[in-house]
């Protein structure tokens, strides 16, 4: 079943710059999609439209039944709740002012959800592997890893059914790269997740489906282990080709 | 990516300058509240002869009607502390509001509110806050406070806009945009929290700026009318006598500088206490 | 003799060491690639190698570029060795630029300066054909507009190649690359790094190439240092040290960035 579905998408900033063209791309429950594209594709812009942040300027998303509606308080409210994000740079995505509880808690907070808000947030933070005890420490005593899984938690509190991930470990260091991607793999087993990235050696290790796009256009859609062994595209080859791999 | 921001050179110690600062404004602050239950004299009477120089009876000496000076420059203090905290509270509110609006505004309003902004001001606050009192034909330290609030606004407006741009674009927005919270929300919890510390400073230098603009329009006639003993007030009464005793012109002179400075110390104090990126920064 | 040598270099920000007693060296026409994490001093080295350490940190130890002296060295001394002995290329090609300055003007200057320390003074048309000639070297398209664009009218790629090119101006016998493709896309990385290995090879230039990615420094550099928080913990030949870590931090790199390679060969 098709959790979101966006239908025949386009996206211009200006009349004359397309930065999503005649973009359709179903996300079924459960999936978990790498969205594959360098600067330009128009990756980042198809994640700010999932996230209901922008409208598409043609074409339309559906979420279930309904359609995305940005306009609408009341649908947005219940569509929050079931779709949340990681960004990339975990030095600007955490409020240098706000303590871990209320980072962690602000979906929570914001969307109304009742509970002992400080237990479902320390029950978060040790999924995402940190120590329920540092509710009260603040963004800039951790690490970039450590700030990165409190994103993770702060993404995964509320229990999204879809996880949108944005080059979210593209600016970690590789020994902390590996570990966020067996975080969110293992997070991904239970949730849908759509992971935003240039790497594809980090999309091959994450996602089960890979769509490739190329200036605003899907130019390649399929299971990754088919994709990795026969692109079809001579874009998907190059991209390939591209990536540096380690001396045999 | 590399960590040399860290190593910029060392910040300077502000422990010292909190010091300072509280000391100074604690100390006016002190001679205010005194000032309302007790003086050496009545403000208002001929306490000795006329100009007298400093001594132990009066130890500021006494103005040409003969009326104690250091009483005069105690009820200064109470004064220069409700124009500069007044001006502030009034351009703050109005300015942070405005400028608020003009960040989260569209492009076109911001556009509008940030041209409107730059032209006021290009006004000089003392001319603003002239315009205002004269606009309210009597002069009293309400008006004056009013005067010297609007003309601040402009500068606070600007600075808030300024600052809140900058945060507005940084991805922890995003995700509380993502997370549900409302734009209220996001101003109070984000945004205003990330913008404080600039803002704090700049209110401790407007208020400097309030209390030598009222002493200014008190100076031109034009701030509170007796017997409210402005320093700016003091200053010019003490402009005919200056150089048979410059005690007149020299004391409310210091007492005006040494709360600004005071006011000035303690915000830059302050706000890395509340800082917790700076306290606990290794 | 070496180019670049480094010997017990320690290097602290008040009492924080940030690099502690490193060394290696460089002979002419060697390639070393600096492998490090953040915070690991990586780029603090190169900035020591070349006497651009900020004024809060304080070096020990020895530093001899082109035979001379670095630390504690005089600006004039420096400003003689930087260009002629070593030059830099940066990881962020968008800040590393002028940005109110054209493309052509930015390559004719140290292009200027270099010809002028070799006795010829360049001026007006023959100046403008080096520039051009060295666009065409980093393999830019239409070097007349790119001579003629600024930097923020061209793509991060062509910056970057814009970058070597006043490098390259120089003349250098060392280059000095700090995570020059960390900021590029994959495809242009991959065009960058080729440029490099082609240039610094054709030239018989010295390399040193200070990286956090694993198969990127693999494509370019002969020989590897790793550091961690400042402390050398493995050094050698690029096949020895990937091929078999001793240490056990590089041990753990070496696992993670063959992972990623195994999850695109599909065997994971």
């Amino acid at each position: 079943m098709s959790l979101v579905s966006v239908e025949h998408v386009s996206f211009n900033y200006t009349r004359d710059r397309r930065v999503l063209d005649d973009v359709s791309l179903s996300i079924r429950t459960g999936a978990s999609i790498g969205l594959v594209g360098e600067s330009g594709s128009g990756k980042t812009t198809l994640l700010r439209l999932l996230l209901g942040l922008t409208r598409p300027t043609a074409g339309r998303i559906r979420f279930g039944e309904a359609e995305l509606d940005p306009g609408n308080g009341a649908f947005m409210r219940d569509y929050r709740r079931q779709v949340q994000a990681v960004f990339q740079d975990p030095y600007s995505s955490l409020d240098p002012r706000q303590n871990v509880l209320g980072i962690v808690g602000e979906p929570l907070r914001s969307l109304g959800i009742p509970g002992d808000r400080r237990a479902l947030v320390e029950a978060a933070l040790v999924s995402v592997g940190l120590e329920p005890g540092i509710l009260g420490r603040y963004p800039h005593e951790f690490s970039g890893g450590q700030r990165q899984r409190i994103a993770i938690a702060r993404a995964i509190v509320a229990k999204p059914k879809l996880l949108l991930a944005d080059e979210a470990v593209s600016a970690l260091d590789l020994s902390t790269r590996i570990r966020i991607v067996e975080l969110l793999k293992r997070l991904a087993a239970e949730m849908t997740l759509v992971f935003v990235s240039h790497d594809l050696g980090v999309v091959a290790a994450l996602c089960d489906e890979i769509v490739i796009l190329e200036r605003g256009r899907i130019v390649e859609a399929g299971a990754t282990r088919k994709i990795l062994a026969d692109p079809q595209h001579p874009y998907t080859r190059t991209l390939l080709d591209s990536v540096p791999r380690m001396p045999a | 990516m590399t960590t040399l921001d860290a190593l910029a050179p060392h910040r300077r110690d502000h422990s010292l300058s909190l010091w300072i600062g509280l000391i100074l404004v604690g100390l006016h602050v002190a001679v205010a509240l005194l000032s309302l239950v007790w003086t050496p004299y009545d403000p208002t009477a001929m306490a000795g002869g006329r100009l007298e120089p400093p001594s132990l009876t009066h130890w500021a000496g006494t103005d040409r009607l003969g009326r104690d000076f250091f009483t005069q420059i105690m009820i200064g203090s109470r004064i220069a502390l409700i124009v500069g905290i007044g001006a502030v509270a009034i351009g703050a509110a109005i300015g942070v509001t405005l400028g608020m609006l003009a960040a989260f505004a569209s492009r076109l309003l911001d556009d509008a509110l940030a041209a409107t902004l730059d032209i006021l001001i290009a006004f000089p606050t003392l001319l603003i806050a002239m315009l205002v009192v004269a606009a309210s034909d009597t002069a009293s330290l309400g008006s004056a406070i009013l005067a010297l609030g609007i003309a601040l606004s402009a500068i606070v407006a600007r600075l808030t806009r300024i600052l809140a741009k900058r945060v507005l674009v940084m991805d922890y927005i995003t995700a509380a945009r993502t997370s549900g919270t409302s734009w209220i929300g996001i101003v109070f919890r984000h945004v205003l929290p990330n913008i404080w510390p600039t803002l704090s400073v700049n209110f401790a230098l407007q208020f400097g700026l309030a209390v030598i603009a009222e002493a200014s329009l008190s100076y031109l006639g034009l701030g509170a009318p007796p017997p409210n003993a402005s320093w700016g007030r003091l200053l010019q009464e003490a402009q005919g006598t200056v150089y048979t005793a410059p005690i007149g012109a020299v004391a409310p002179g210091i007492a005006l500088v040494s709360l600004v400075i005071g006011v000035n110390l303690l915000a830059d104090g302050l706000r890395d206490i509340g800082d917790p990126t700076r306290r606990l920064a290794r | 003799m070496s180019l670049l040598s480094i010997e017990n270099l320690s290097l602290a920000a008040a009492d924080i060491p940030l690099v502690s007693r490193l060394s290696f060296a460089i002979a002419p026409g060697e390639r070393l690639g600096l492998i490090g994490e953040s915070g690991s001093g990586k780029s603090l080295t190169a900035m020591a190698a070349t006497g651009l350490l900020p004024r809060a940190i304080t070096a020990s130890g020895s530093v001899r570029l082109g035979g001379q002296q670095v630390i504690g060295a005089a600006d004039r001394v420096l400003d003689g060795l930087r260009g002629t002995v070593s030059a830099f290329v940066f990881q962020e090609p968008l800040t590393a630029l002028d940005p109110l300055m054209r493309v052509g003007r930015q390559v004719a200057e140290p292009l200027r300066r270099r010809t002028r320390r070799d006795g010829r003074d360049l001026d007006g048309d023959a100046l403008m054909r080096e520039v051009h000639a060295l666009l065409e070297q980093v393999a830019l398209p239409q070097p007349d507009r790119i001579a003629r664009s600024y930097p923020h009218e061209i793509s991060g790629g062509q910056r970057q190649r814009v970058a070597i090119a006043m490098a390259l101006a120089c003349r250098p016998q060392l280059l000095i690359a700090d995570e020059p493709t960390t900021a590029l896309d994959v495809t242009t990385q991959a065009e960058i790094l080729k440029l490099l290995d082609g240039l610094v090879r054709e030239r018989g230039m010295a390399l040193l190439f200070i990286s956090h990615d694993l198969p990127v420094v693999a494509e370019v550099v002969d020989r590897v240092v790793v550091l961690k928080k400042g402390i050398a913990v493995e050094e050698g030949p690029v096949a020895e040290v990937f091929g078999a870590p001793k240490d056990e931090y590089t041990r753990s790199l070496v696992a993670a960035a063959r992972a990623f390679d195994a999850a695109l060969e599909g065997t994971p």
